[in-house]
């Protein structure tokens, strides 16, 4: 018997103060139900090369099975730790040192009920891995929830693609990344779920020179709540990290992002950038922004910019005047405001893939 | 090839063109002058269907269809131009992107196929050399970190890259210095054809110079209040327009 959490967070929480929970209380740890049909994937894998891993219902689909330890040094957490408890199958991946793990993708797929799933990642020194989750479901209400736990060892470097494409209920997946001397950590989100979705990321640097880029695209349309939260934590001299969050607000959705930044008192010549921007698309929609900084050093960089705004009519009207209709016009302005978030991708078919899905969400917008 | 007839229009509450008339024929060059207020970007902003701008009365058909009933990119599509006075910056959407899906955008609505990858950059280099534009500043965001003379040229390169049936061309000689200005006309002489039209609105007779019209009109109060030929620049020039409006 699984213990639900004695109170579940609620608006009155800071840290989720937007966060749409309803689905995570109704169905709690009930499991999905049986089912041996396998559902359509094949809409929800980027069309990258690399090993892929399918999870139905929180189990594995022609791989075996696993179940990773989490993190127990990790702070506690609501959704996180239950989804620790109540998984019956994960990820567990270990790389050596100076091993190239290339690209695993992973879709965790929901069906019903609710799904909980780990995906533990430990990288040994100088060993790189891109990984790409993502979440969708077939067309029952259901909980997704989801925790990564990883430690990227010295001069390592993960990247991290995680995709929230749920269209029913809520999905919610928290990441909390250690990053030791040196390591790097490159994370985009791309959130559209119709639903509602939570997405939230904590980093420790724990070593000089250990940089995390952390950003995130949320494209709301129709009644979706996206939620994002993010607190970057900088424990010792000489770390940085940037963060550059791209929220679209359409339909009636509410779209979020609290961008947190904590430099530690010693942690000085910390340099950490961040950018918060929403385009709110139609007037029906809402999109809340709160940067979050605490800095206990006097010797640290900490910039950060933050706006809300609407398309810009000048430039609306100087492309339909030179031909292009209004809704082609729209979207050409939105992609151009989310590609400051894209930026991030090195990897030019990693990018152009996810500015290709960004573009099919604008082309398919009611 | 543009009638124009009893134009009457307002921004917001405030009436700004009180019954202008205007006849542009296939193959002339007409230009508009007038005061500060007379109401000439306003005239350019309503033909081109800019939102804000609300016609109260009158007509204005281009190429024998109402044109005051065309969303602004069926305007383009059917051969209208507007040349900006103010170009705007935009951001993360290259000129190369922008201009290509404009392009392709008014041969879709027209009916025609889209133009290949190839003979778009052969395009592209053969105008942008025309104009002195360089290739890598293209590929930036549509007008950003442009000075103000290379906005003017840009808008001279779409001229010659989207060939339209008939340019509008508001204040296209502002902020231009001499060589700029030469370079604009150039674009703008390049342009005039047997099957195009003109309008040129502009303040100064300086570009009349360069681009010698076949008629200028007087517009003042936000109606047309006298009509002549290339001379009558040249009288604005010496006289003022308070001494024509007189």
């Amino acid at each position: 018997m699984i213990d639900l959490p004695s109170s579940w967070p609620s608006r009155k929480d800071e840290a989720w103060r937007w966060a749409d929970l309803r689905h995570a209380e109704l169905w709690g740890t009930k499991p999905p139900p049986a089912n041996d049909a396998l559902p359509e994937t094949s809409v929800h894998w980027l069309d990258i090369p690399g090993e892929r891993r399918l999870f139905v219902g929180g189990h594995p689909v022609d791989s075996e099975a696993q179940l990773p330890m989490p993190d127990r040094t990790l702070p506690k957490h609501p959704l996180a730790d239950l989804a620790a408890a109540a998984a019956v199958a994960g990820t567990d991946l270990e790389l050596a040192a100076g091993e190239d793990g290339g690209t695993l993708q992973l879709l965790h797929l929901g069906t019903g009920g609710a799904t909980h799933g780990v995906t533990r990642l430990t990288l040994g020194a100088g060993a790189r891995l891109t990984l790409i989750e993502s979440f969708a479901d077939d067309d029952a209400d259901h909980w997704l929830n989801h925790r990564l736990d990883a430690d990227v060892g010295e001069g390592a470097s993960l990247t991290r693609i995680v995709r929230l494409r749920t269209r029913h209920g809520l999905v919610s997946e928290r990441a909390a990344v250690t990053l030791a001397g040196g390591a790097r950590f490159t994370q985009l989100a791309v959130v559209s779920a119709s639903g509602a979705a939570r997405t939230e990321v904590l980093v420790r640097h724990d070593g000089p020179g250990a940089h995390a880029d952390v950003n995130g695209i949320l494209l709301g349309d129709g009644a979706a709540a996206l939620d994002a939260l993010t607190r970057l934590e900088h424990r010792v001299p000489g770390t940085g990290s940037g963060q550059v969050w791209r929220l679209v607000a359409a339909g009636q959705s509410q779209v979020s992002v609290a961008g947190g930044v904590n430099v530690a008192r010693h942690a000085q010549l910390t340099d950490a950038e961040q950018s918060l921007k929403a385009l709110v698309l139609k007037r029906t929609a809402a999109a809340h922004l709160k940067p979050e900084l605490e800095i206990f050093a006097d010797d640290v960089k900490c910039a950060h910019g933050c706006t809300v705004g609407e398309l810009d009519k000048a430039a609306l009207f100087y492309l339909q005047s030179r031909g292009i209709p209004v809704a082609e016009a729209q979207s050409l302005l939105t992609r151009a405001f989310v590609a400051d978030a894209l930026a991030v991708i090195a990897e030019p078919a990693l990018r152009e893939a996810l500015d290709a899905e960004t573009r099919g969400w604008l082309e398919s917008r009611t | 090839m543009l009638e124009i007839a009893n134009l009457h229009a307002a921004v917001g509450d405030r009436p700004i063109l009180k019954g202008l008339t205007l006849s542009v024929k296939a193959g002339e060059v007409h230009a508009i002058m007038g005061p500060n207020g007379a109401g000439k970007s306003t005239l350019a902003h309503v033909l081109a269907g800019r939102e804000g701008y609300s016609v109260t009365e009158g007509t204005a058909m281009f190429g024998g269809a109402d044109l005051l009933a065309m969303a602004p990119h069926e305007r383009a599509a059917a051969g209208l131009f507007l040349g900006f006075q103010y170009p705007v910056e935009i951001p993360g959407v290259s000129n190369l992107l922008f201009l290509r899906t404009a392009l392709n955008a008014q041969r879709r609505l027209r009916g025609e196929p889209e133009i290949s990858g190839a003979d778009f950059m052969k395009k592209v280099r053969t105008e942008s050399a025309v104009l002195g534009l360089d290739l890598e500043m293209l590929k930036r965001g549509v007008n950003v970190g442009f000075s103000g003379g290379e906005k003017k040229r840009n808008e001279a390169f779409q001229l010659g890259m989207l060939e339209p049936k008939f340019a509008l061309l508001d204040e296209t000689d502002s902020g231009l210095d001499i060589d700029a200005l030469r370079i604009v006309s150039e674009g703008i002489n390049r342009f005039r054809r047997a099957d195009r039209g003109v309008l040129l609105i502009t303040h100064y007779q300086r570009l009349l110079d360069h681009v010698r019209p076949d008629f200028v009109h007087v517009l003042s109060g936000g109606r047309i209040i006298e009509s002549g030929g290339a001379d009558l620049a040249h009288r604005l020039e010496a006289e003022g327009y308070e001494g024509i409006a007189a």
